[in-house]
């Protein structure tokens, strides 16, 4: 009646299977890979070119990537209203506009950013393409992966990126007539504007202030703070 | 998985039989709402149906109700102050939600907590994991009707909250995860109390399967209903028991390498062949009853040593980017988490288990009956905070 | 209860029917999010157990509820059928607002989805500050509305007036006091029982800030 399967893989994926997986996925789709990064013994990233982005999917699905995991995307443009915790008297910082990507870097403002595993040889890999700047608009993996309908929904609403080939881009969570993409980073958050963040009166006291404890932290500290 | 051919002529010939007398009826087509406050939606969804006599032939859920925006606070909060947040996203296993989060800021500052942390948190992350599914099992009575398993998962829940406030302080949210280890120690007796407990939880669950499980009417009302095959399944991104439940061998607690204490304790993944409600359920029973003895294998094994590693004082996490995800209560959850080396994120993407699993309800309610739709959505097992996010 | 509608009461026949209502509140629970679970410890549970209090759980339907408990955040989204099943209830109705996200927006409270505050929505009675609180401090602000509903000036509240004690009511009649609760002389003679505050405030569990 009921199946117990309690076997598990003989060895936990290593980079080797992650540099396999690269070159298999080169392949597939040739130069629309753009870039690949591994982290050592821990996760797999591939960039691919804007217009492979369905192509990408249905070749990783045929390599056994069956199961989806999440989509979603990113704004990598830093924000302009800063974190909003910043010491109310002090200086105004120069806000930092600068674009900058992160791993596998990229060229544009918005990336995709998708997440397939491959159950059987308990590998994940991490999938980015550039999203436009101009339309920001991508293929649809929701007839490919029934799961990405819901993500390419929330990301519609969220970023404001529309989705070719998507049967249905309402609103999720918001209020139909809700102006702006929250997620992106020129989205302000009113009621910041109008109050300053009350945790600033919270924070314990900068190592600085108390020469002991400063001392005592000196050597662990290092160039983190 | 695939339907045996005895259930697929079954449901072909359900369907025929009921085709002819909606003809026979001129029933017409009717759209029933359920939600957004109805006991059988754990909070807030709203689910709309169209309904062909008795069946459902279309069901979308709407959701949004409870959206609190998380991702999007995430970012102006720092990296402890985020925990905080995360916490409430699947407010019955609180714990759980912050230890994803909480790995992820380690892997980018490259640290781990101390042995004593690491077995501390399977602890309390399985123990959360009892507080969730053991709700679970006295609500599935209530969608059928009966009242009394509630209010004996209530009872029995109160122990293991017991626990979690004993040693975190909180009895609902404990935000004891901190980035290099935990909080605090364990008080004094906390072991002999925990593992007293943990046999009044083993005890419930012997309860729950007698009172439940070999009930005729709950066999009747779940079994071969609200069938997932385990190709629609992976394709859904279903995870956690949904996914076992449809024979997909996967946990995130053994099939991935992370700095926890699973591994130190002899524990079993159960899978289902058969993807239907009854299949969901029992899974979750025989997990509870998992989670019991990893408990009680890790308070014997419980390392001596420090509970936090060394961390600064005001933590900046270095720039780059990590996936983590662990099995939680509701199934995989994940924090995809971008820093820039400031105090705070720069952007938090949380895949949450039951955005996922709920995304197969209009495939799964298409074709069922009404009374069918509450105890498919009961079994799936869903919290709206995990949903919307 | 003609002379209920007629705004006049006897006082003993007041206390009575005072009393008899607040040992037998029918709670319409709102879950909305975490303290769901809090207010269903305290509701359902038998460690807690509402109903010794004299409140009964689970009506079918707004529309037999006496007071509603809010536990939860309160999206934008939600707003329109919190207030819808507000309406629902039938007179007179009473609200707890329980929890942080409830009372103010809590930790919610720079986020652009969530209203900040159901009394913005709905006129509160009892504040039951926490994240969630405890079922113990949900059942301390159930007393609380108890002794407050005993209190009460039952005439004032089916005309439709804001929450107004007896003693006030009494000493209004008396001229003591004008309707703002403003003293109009020195030598009056105030009742016996203490005066209570003449402008009235929700009551919050603990006393503290609403967060």
């Amino acid at each position: 009646m009921t199946a117990e399967a309690d076997d598990a893989p003989a060895a936990l994926p290593g980079d080797g299977l992650r540099e396999g997986i690269v070159d298999d996925l080169r392949a597939r789709i040739g130069d629309s890979l753009v870039d690949s990064h591994i982290a050592p013994n821990d996760d797999l990233w591939v960039r691919v070119a804007t217009a492979s982005w369905r192509e990408t999917g249905e070749a990783l699905k045929a390599a056994g990537f069956t199961y989806f995991c999440f989509l979603s995307a990113i704004d990598w443009m830093p924000s302009p209203y800063g974190k909003g915790e910043d010491d109310p008297d002090a200086e105004p910082v120069e806000p930092d506009t600068e674009i900058k990507q992160g791993v596998t870097g990229g060229e544009t403002r918005l990336q995709l950013l998708a997440r397939l595993t491959d159950l059987d040889r308990h590998v994940g890999v991490t999938i980015k393409a550039d999203v436009p700047d101009d339309a920001a608009v991508m293929d649809s993996w929701s007839t490919l992966y029934a799961g990405a309908n819901w993500h390419e929904r929330e990301c519609h609403e969220m970023f404001g990126i529309g989705f070719n080939g998507h049967p249905d881009l309402r609103n999720m969570y918001l209020p139909t007539d809700f102006e702006g993409y929250p997620l992106r980073k020129d989205f302000p958050l009113l009621a910041r504007m109008v109050k300053p963040w009350p945790g600033i009166v919270d924070v314990e006291p900068m190592p600085a202030d108390d020469e002991d404890d400063a001392d005592a932290d000196a050597g662990t500290d290092g160039d983190a703070t | 998985m695939t339907l045996t051919d005895r259930q697929q002529l079954s449901y072909i010939a359900s369907q025929a039989a009921d085709a002819r007398l909606n003809v026979e009826l001129e029933t017409e087509g009717m759209t029933l709402n359920i939600g957004p406050q109805h006991p059988a939606t754990h909070g807030t969804l709203r689910i709309i149906c169209r309904l062909d006599g008795e069946q459902v032939i279309w069901a979308e859920p709407s959701a949004g109700y409870m959206h609190r925006g998380y991702e999007k606070l995430t970012e102006v909060r720092t990296f402890p102050q985020v925990t905080t947040l995360v916490n409430r996203i699947d407010w019955l296993g609180s714990f759980a939600n912050e230890v994803p989060f909480i790995l992820a800021a380690e892997k980018l500052m490259e640290i781990e907590a101390p042995p004593r942390a690491q077995v501390i948190r399977t602890i309390l992350f399985e123990l959360s994991r009892i507080a969730n599914v053991s709700l679970f099992l006295g609500d599935l009575g209530v969608q059928m009707g009966a009242v009394t398993p509630v209010f004996l998962a209530f009872r029995d829940r109160e122990y293991v909250l017991n626990l979690i406030e004993s040693a975190t302080g909180g009895r609902f949210h404990p935000n004891f995860d901190r980035i290099g280890g935990l909080k605090d120690d364990l008080p004094k007796g906390w072991i002999d109390e925990a593992r007293q407990s943990v046999k009044k939880l083993m005890q419930f669950c012997d309860t729950i399967e007698d009172l439940l499980f070999g009930n005729e009417i709950f066999q009747s009302r779940m079994r071969g209903i609200g069938v997932i095959p385990a190709e629609v399944a992976k394709d859904y991104g279903l995870s956690g028991p949904n996914l076992r439940a449809s024979g997909v061998d996967w946990d995130l607690r053994r099939d991935q390498e992370l700095p926890m204490a699973w591994d130190k304790a002899d524990w079993k993944v159960w899978t289902h062949p058969d993807g239907d409600s009854w299949a969901r359920c029992w899974i979750r029973l025989q997990e509870t009853r998992e989670s019991c003895k990893i408990v009680e294998q890790l308070l014997d094994q419980i390392p001596a040593g420090p509970v936090m590693t060394k961390v600064p004082r005001i933590i900046k996490v270095p720039a780059g980017e990590a996936w983590v995800s662990t099995e939680n209560p509701l199934g995989e959850m994940g924090y995809y988490v971008v820093s820039k080396g400031d105090l705070g994120p720069f952007r938090v993407k949380i895949r949450s288990a039951s955005f996922n699993n709920i995304s197969v309800v209009p495939w799964v309610l298409k074709g069922v009956y009404v009374p069918d739709v509450i105890t498919i959505l009961a079994s799936l097992y869903f919290i709206l905070g995990d949903i919307d996010r | 209860m003609g002379l209920v509608d007629k705004g006049r009461l006897p006082a003993p026949l007041t206390k009575l029917f005072n009393m008899s209502r607040s040992y037998s509140l029918w709670v319409y629970q709102w879950g909305l999010a975490c303290c769901a679970i809090e207010m269903g410890a305290a509701f359902g549970s038998p460690r807690y157990d509402v109903m010794r209090l004299g409140v009964i759980p689970l009506p079918a339907s707004p529309r037999q509820a006496d007071f509603v408990c809010v536990s939860g955040t309160v999206t934008d989204k939600m707003a329109p059928a919190v207030r819808r099943l507000w309406e629902q209830m039938p007179e007179p109705k009473y609200a707890i607002s329980m929890g942080s996200c409830a009372n103010c927006g809590g930790p919610y409270w720079d986020s652009y989805s969530v209203t900040k505050g159901v009394d913005q929505l709905i006129p509160i009675d009892v504040y039951v500050p926490g994240c969630p609180p405890r079922p113990e401090a949900l059942l301390e602000g159930i007393v609380l509305l108890q002794q407050r509903i005993k209190n009460e000036d039952m005439a004032a509240k089916w005309r439709g007036d804001e929450f107004t004690t007896l003693q006030r009511t009494r000493a209004v009649e008396a001229g003591e006091v004008d309707r703002d609760g403003e003293l109009i002389s020195d030598t009056h003679s105030v009742s016996e029982d203490p005066m209570p505050d003449p402008d009235p405030e929700p009551i919050v569990v603990g006393g503290g800030p609403i967060e």
